[in-house]
């Protein structure tokens, strides 16, 4: 299998019924300038799973709003249109990993509290969107999962064997890496670039082409949370540090100590979060 | 902070979060100490879990302290090279002895030493 049989195939998950049709709707509301909060609010609260979803998703620890927010037209105000099209673009691929890969699903939480607690720090603007870009920066191991079970089987299979990284043996069996694979994916979905490059290159984001500090988050998140050995997310190493990202985050010893800190303080609250998702499955 | 079911709680702990019931009504406050009579009294209140500082109880299934530094450690074998990551897995090991064995643990170890 090359890269370009892998890309014919994700063109393919265009089509799955994965993406909610309530998307293109948003989408053109969006790119009407007439729209407002309130008016998409109200489109999306038309479909109430999807609402508590979203409600849900905004009010967990990740996030960390100290009020609750309890209508979908705050949480578009509060968080940003980019990030509410996000989550429920990919709300039917986090049940399921939900379902099919806790340990993965962790690993994206948790990236996510760390990137958003980071991003804070940095005093980055909507930080709420790097938390974002952190929760879906694995969608690419996902779409693997669902898209390529076979191939993908085998690749957890080589890494646990020969205790290499799981992207390594991406590489050599696929020709491309789940960074690619997801950012390929993302933007078929037209998810905002903000997004897709931090997907794309959690990697190796001394090469990401814009939205350098965003992606250099995501990247020390990653290795923050498998450090920490929250979650699972394919190998349980540490990956590589890319020094010229680390010089955009470039904490001191203390900063990094508040950071895990708070971080474990934050994984704490996930957990309830968690455990509150299976209570209702 | 350590979440814990409320049978694991014992005098002296300290909560790092409200006590509340599973219905969400407040009983007492984060930074109250516990005592025999307070866990009896929110045991009768239907309190399940609680959040207190630090990481005073080793739940089942949980490891323990030696055994988690060496998971660490073992997680950073591939990158023991890095200064900055090299860095990292210090601050996570000495967070977590101090969360174990109290904040100035280490530092008391080294003046003992010294
Ligand atoms: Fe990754
Ligand atoms: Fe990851």
């Amino acid at each position: 299998m090359d890269k370009e049989e892998i890309r014919k195939r994700l063109k393919e998950v265009e089509s799955l019924p994965t993406l909610p049709p309530i998307v293109s709707k948003l989408n053109e509301m969006v790119a009407d300038e007439d729209t407002t909060a309130t008016k998409l609010g109200k489109i999306i609260e038309k479909d109430q799973v999807l609402t508590s979803k979203l409600l849900r998703m905004v009010n967990s620890s990740f996030f960390g709003f100290p009020q609750r927010i309890s209508t979908v037209s705050n949480a578009i105000v509060l968080l940003g249109f980019n990030v509410i099209k996000t989550l429920i673009v990919t709300s039917s691929i986090f049940e399921v990993m939900q379902a099919s890969d806790v340990g993965l699903f962790e690993h994206s939480l948790g990236c996510a509290t760390a990137a958003g607690i980071i991003a804070k720090r940095l005093q980055i603007k909507n930080p709420e969107e790097v938390s974002t870009a952190g929760l879906i920066h694995d969608l690419g191991k996902i779409v693997l999962r669902s898209e390529l079970p076979e191939e993908y089987e085998e690749i957890i299979k080589i890494t646990n064997e020969k205790g290499l990284y799981i992207r390594e043996v991406e590489h050599q069996r696929l020709g491309i890496g789940h960074g690619e694979i997801g950012g390929m994916l993302a933007r078929q979905w037209n998810l905002p670039e903000r997004l897709v490059i931090p997907i794309e290159y959690h990697h190796k984001p001394g090469s990401s082409p814009d939205f350098k500090d965003i992606t250099a988050i995501v990247h020390f998140s990653d290795i923050l949370i498998r450090a920490l050995g929250f979650g699972n997310s394919g190998d349980p190493w540490v990956p590589s540090l890319d020094h010229k990202a680390w010089e955009l985050i470039k904490f001191k010893k203390s900063d990094v100590k508040e950071v895990i800190s708070e971080l474990d303080e934050k994984l704490v609250e996930l957990q309830d979060f968690t455990l509150e998702i299976k209570k209702d499955a | 902070m350590q979440r814990i079911p409320i049978k694991f709680a014992k005098p002296g702990f300290i909560l790092g979060k409200e006590a509340i019931t599973p219905e969400g009504q407040v009983l007492c406050g984060s930074d109250t100490e516990l005592t025999e009579d307070l866990i009896l009294r929110l045991k009768k209140q239907g309190v399940l879990v609680l959040t207190i500082k630090g990481h005073p109880v080793r739940l089942p299934g949980e490891l323990p302290l030696s055994e988690r530094l060496r998971e660490l450690d073992r997680r950073f074998s591939k990158v023991k090279k890095d200064p900055v990551l090299k860095a990292l897995e210090t601050l996570i090991g000495e967070f977590w002895i101090e969360q174990e064995k109290g904040k100035d643990y280490l530092k008391r170890l080294k003046t003992q030493k010294s």
